[in-house]
């Protein structure tokens, strides 16, 4: 065997080089350098292992010099560059056969530092010069601990399988024991757990008693085959095997490191988070999530499952590509939650068992957390609460669904929430909860929301307010998707469907926005127009105005009065803005469903009544900010003349107007300034004068008020001569 | 609209290859119907207190075999458990060993146990026969733990260190029947043994049928409706007495056991019962409603106010006893009678069943 010896390093002999100039090296200086190789055949490394290869059994070791060299030399380059896989298996043949006795082994073996791969054929052949059973204890200690070190770069372990059965025989000697068995664990498939090796295993555990050694082989055992071996760990067990690298670990690092090559270390993904080892366990430990475990068959199925891969034995996201058609699903579902693997299956698993399992799991552990304990949940708000309520709410994210059993109960938490308890999460769980149908969402959801929202303080309700924007923008995104997947809409057709119809969805929609609309009006009201609660009612109407054209759901539910004027009468321009953005996207709106309308020649379901209140809307907005005819005879804000004559505001009629707004007050006096700066005395009706009132709008443009010009490049035709307004009716 | 018109003239069959897991939910909504405990939407239909139920008759089955004696023999810890999943009333004897394995590992942590070999544990899984009240329903499954001196003889009595069983005895049919096939539904789990073994034969059942156990409990009204069953037994089999407790909110807590004459108890519960008509004792159909429950309760209470001047409505009914049986607010249950067992358990079903979280 290695007949043509390959020095791994060529340039050894000329010291100028520096060894990380390898990696940068160019075409032609590798061609010249094969060159030089082929004359300077007689590199010392080469001449060293043509003489570890070919020398005689029973040279004798003491006074060889030539050994010594050739030693010397081997020696040099393993740990200045590593040994080639050739070199690799010339040096551990030698070693291993004892052919200079076993002074030079050990030795040997210390610097067998690989520079790529270790060939398998190689530690296939040391693994028989081991079953000779010639080799002192201490030298089989040391060659499996240098196998187990060098375990990742050994190219192909098959063949190391194809020969468990050898190996395991060396358990029963003592000393080698704990490192056949990490070997062993290592190599171990499912195939090679077997009844007599259990035996052997436990019978080696009645005599050396609790090795940690042997229990995680034979953990590891149970994982494959539970039928045949049954162990409960305690969690310290659980670290895992002892580092035993010997000599070689620090040298390998260094060459590696030397050599650039990373060497793909089979870094096992860790598929369950151990976070629960270190905590104390608590009394109601319905928190927890369950182990990963694997199912335990009884033995009729098991020839028939062979073919099934557990979860747990899952590493990567390859393998579960890989064995996606075969995987089995965890005894415990509840496990799945704290794996980001099992989770991608999950998303893709049809099993309607899984979910229910699932479901059970966790409305058992809601329910008993929350509604079943009789002691006031003493736990409440604990670290590991949250931490459940945290994945769970980050599941359902990844699976973007919300899963029933949580629906289940949060309707019934809703009716006992103080509103502050776990709030961020409890509001996140809300926000998920699917499509609830017309009719139930009233007992299910107002009645307990409406009760919190009106005692509690104003960050709830913004929370809840963005929960409840969050559960609509769900809801429309889902219908968006499915309404084409699933044949949503198919049902109208087919009344026995049991899936919800498209009317029935759009009822459900308009019920949640007409709660939230109810909620805002009033929490407006009750907390006088709070701009933090605008801001979040307002990002509800972002999503409630773009219905139609983001979510192709031919619906347009208006904004409230309760909302509108105060949003109108805001104190700051950030408000009125958003309002006007959203009064433009009402309009882009319904203008495109008129078209389609027209287009297709459908009956759509947006009724008069809502153009009718758009434009009311529009008008008051427009007189009011534009044409400055406010407190008309007609409005939804009336007041009687002889009062706005009492109140001695001069021109009340244009005080809303974009000069007099309080909103932009500020930013009339600024452009006042920045138009006639040497003028003293401030009079805004004269930015009233057409011409300037265009240059006014343009600075306000120029100030980040999008929506506002939106707004009033798409709803008012502006000529500069005549500062009329024309509003459209779509 | 284009695209949903499109959509609309798809074949369903289309539809259905294309159909997303995401989906699930919502054919597992609409297989399970608006008619069952699951519920269109889990919560939509409200599980409710049933309000009127069977009188207790006397049980049909007139010899109790062995397996139901044994269940009358001591008093039980109640706790309820999810559906469990791929339990197969065939595999018992395999169950029998896994469990025993299981124990023994988990009794000496970290020393592991080959399955099936001989241990000091012996586990023995039986069906007890003539409890489910319908098809859907499942078979009983008693469980036994014995241990076996380690020098004894094979006919040595071996020595019994735990017993349990999970049962459901006339649980709603809606319910049962809205489960896919690979769930067992045995929603009551009686226990009985030292809490930790049965700590860990939940935790075993936990693993394998991925199920989940919580304490049941039984509050005032079913220990109410306990109360006016078992007397409504008496022309039949003698209750021998009426025992109430009540603990009262008091400081101390004060706790307040009443004792009632089994006829004085009888007397008021037939005046309440159906007081037009005195037909013959055969109209056992008759159902029980629960304002009868209520004002036989009520009667009890007002009795007690005008001797003693307590108000027991302040309190909490905390246990029932009487010759056929106890019940405890805990969830500690005794039967003492098996003819009239299969009322107490199908009482006792339903609570478990009200507590499934879906």
């Amino acid at each position: 065997m290695a007949a043509t010896l390959i020095p791994p390093d060529f340039d050894s002999s000329s010291s100028t080089d520096s060894s990380s100039s390898n990696r940068g090296i160019t075409r032609s200086l590798r061609v010249a350098e094969i060159a030089r190789r082929k004359t300077k055949a007689e590199d010392p490394i080469v001449a060293a292992l043509k003489y570890f290869s070919k020398v005689q059994a029973g040279t004798p070791v003491q006074g060889n010099e030539e050994l010594e060299r050739n030693l010397v030399s081997v020696e040099t380059v393993a740990y200045s560059k590593g040994l080639s896989p050739e070199a690799i298996s010339v040096m551990l043949e030698f070693a291993m056969s004892l052919r200079m006795g076993t002074s030079p082994c050990a030795r040997v073996l210390k610097f067998l530092l690989p520079s790529t791969v270790v060939p398998h054929q190689a530690v296939v052949r040391a693994v028989v010069w081991l079953c000779v059973g010639k080799l002192p204890i201490t030298t089989q200690v040391l060659f499996i601990k240098w196998v187990l070190t060098v375990f990742d770069m050994i190219d192909a372990k098959d063949n190391l399988r194809a020969i468990y059965g050898f190996i395991f025989s060396f358990v029963t000697e003592e000393n080698l024991c704990p490192y056949i068995c990490h070997l062993l664990y290592l190599l171990t498939r499912k195939e090679c757990v077997r009844l007599f090796r259990v035996r052997k295993l436990l019978e080696l555990q009645s005599k050396l008693g609790k090795q940690p050694f042997l229990l995680h082989l034979l953990s590891l055992y149970k994982v494959f085959c539970p039928e045949l071996v049954t162990l409960s760990l305690n969690s310290r067990i659980r670290a895992g095997f002892k580092n035993h690298h010997g000599p070689w670990k620090l040298a390998l690092n260094a060459i590696q490191k030397r050599n650039f090559v990373q060497v793909s270390s089979d870094l096992p993904l860790a598929l369950q988070t151990k976070e629960k080892a270190g905590l104390r366990k608590r009394k109601l430990g319905q928190m927890d999530l369950p182990v990963l475990n694997v199912v335990v068959q009884s033995q009729k199925q098991t020839s028939y499952n062979k073919m099934v891969v557990p979860l747990a034995h899952i590493q990567s996201f390859v393998q579960l590509l890989e064995n996606l058609h075969l995987i089995e699903l965890p005894a415990q579902m509840g496990s799945l939650l704290g794996s980001g693997l099992a989770l991608h299956y999950l998303d893709c698993v049809q099993d309607e068992s899984a979910f229910l399992r699932l479901n059970f799991w966790l409305g058992h552990a809601l329910n008993e957390e929350f509604l079943f304990c009789g002691h006031g949940g003493a736990s409440q708000g604990s670290d590991e609460v949250v931490r459940f309520l945290e994945r769970l709410l980050s599941t359902q994210h990844f699976l973007q669904e919300g899963f029933s059993s949580v629906e289940a109960f949060l309707y019934k938490f809703l009716n006992v929430w103080d509103g502050s308890l776990l709030r961020p999460q409890i509001l996140g769980l809300l926000s998920n909860i699917p499509v609830v149908p017309s009719s139930c969402i009233n007992r299910l959801l107002s009645e307990p929301l409406m009760q919190l929202f009106f005692t509690s303080t104003v960050f709830f309700k913004c929370g809840l307010i963005e929960s409840l924007n969050g559960m609509l923008a769900k809801w429309l995104t889902w219908h968006s998707v499915y309404a084409l997947e699933d044949g949503l809409d198919v049902s109208l057709d087919s009344p026995t469907s049991m899936h919800m119809s498209r009317s029935g969805f759009m009822q459900s929609v308009v019920e949640l926005v007409r709660f939230v609309g109810r909620l805002a009006s009033l929490g407006l009201q009750l907390e006088g127009c709070h701009s933090l609660l605008l801001s979040f009612v307002l990002d509800f109407y972002d999503t409630v105005c773009d219905i139609f054209q983001k979510y192709g759901l031919p619906l347009v539910v208006m904004i409230p009065a309760g909302v509108f004027y105060p949003a109108l009468f805001a104190f700051d321009p950030v408000s009125v803005d958003r309002l006007a953005q959203i009064m433009y996207r009402y309009k882009m709106n319904l203008t495109s469903a008129k078209k389609q309308e027209k287009l297709t020649g459908q009956a759509f379901h947006i009724s008069r009544q809502t153009y009718r209140e758009f434009n009311h809307y529009l008008v008051f907005m427009v007189n009011c900010l534009w044409n400055s005819k406010i407190f008309q005879p007609g409005d939804d804000i009336e007041l009687s003349e002889e009062l706005l004559l009492r109140s001695r505001v001069p021109q009340y009629w244009a005080s809303f107007n974009l000069i007099h707004h309080p909103a932009f007050h500020c930013y009339a006096i600024d452009f006042h300034h920045k138009c006639w700066p040497e003028r003293r005395d401030v009079d805004l009706n004269s930015i009233q004068n057409s011409k300037t009132w265009g240059w006014y709008l343009e600075y306000l443009f120029t100030q980040g008020f999008d929506g506002l010009q939106q707004f009033i490049q798409s709803s008012i035709s502006f000529h500069p001569s005549t500062t009329d307004s024309q509003d459209h009716r779509p | 609209m284009d695209r949903h018109t499109s959509v609309a003239r798809t074949p369903v069959s289309s539809v259905v290859v294309q159909r997303r897991s995401k989906s699930h939910r919502l054919s597992y909504r609409s297989n399970v119907g608006t008619m069952s405990h699951l519920g269109y939407t889990p919560g939509f239909s409200k599980r409710r207190l049933t309000t009127s139920r069977l009188a207790p008759k006397h049980s049909r089955i007139t010899e109790v075999n062995p397996e139901q004696l044994a269940l009358l023999v001591r008093e039980w810890q109640l706790s309820y458990v999810t559906p469990l999943y791929r339990f197969r009333h065939g595999q018992l004897k395999s169950y029998s060993r896994q469990l025993a394995a299981f124990m023994v590992s988990e009794q000496q942590q970290g020393v592991a146990a080959e399955v099936g070999l001989e241990s000091a544990l012996k586990v023995s899984f039986t069906l007890v026969a003539g409890m489910a009240q319908t098809e859907e329903e499942a078979n009983t499954v008693f469980i036994q733990i014995h241990s076996k001196p380690p020098f004894s003889a094979p006919d040595d009595p071996q020595k019994l260190l735990w017993s349990g069983w999970l049962t459901s005895v006339g649980g709603n049919p809606d319910y049962l029947r809205s489960l896919p096939e690979d769930f067992v539904c045995l929603p009551l789990f009686c226990s009985g043994g030292t809490e930790g073994l049965t700590a860990l034969v939940k935790a075993w059942f936990q693993q394998t049928f991925d199920c989940c156990f919580g304490p049941l409990e039984i509050n005032s009204v079913n220990l109410q409706w306990l109360a006016a069953l078992w007397t409504d037994c008496h022309a039949r089999s003698s209750i021998k007495q009426l025992k109430l407790v009540w603990s009262l909110p008091a400081e101390p807590p004060l706790e307040v056991t009443y004792t009632v004459h089994p006829q004085d108890a009888w007397e008021l519960w037939r005046s309440i019962r159906q007081p037009g008509e005195r037909g013959g004792e055969e109209e056992e159909d008759g159902s029980v409603g629960l304002e009868e429950v209520a004002c036989f309760i009520k009667g009890l209470k007002s009795h007690f106010y005008r001797h003693f001047r307590v108000e027991l409505s302040a309190g909490r009914l905390t246990q029932v006893s009487t010759a056929l049986g106890s019940a405890k607010h805990g969830g500690r249950l005794k039967i003492s009678n098996s003819s009239y067992m299969i009322t107490t358990l199908t009482l006792l079903t339903e609570c478990a069943l009200l507590k499934m979280p879906i």
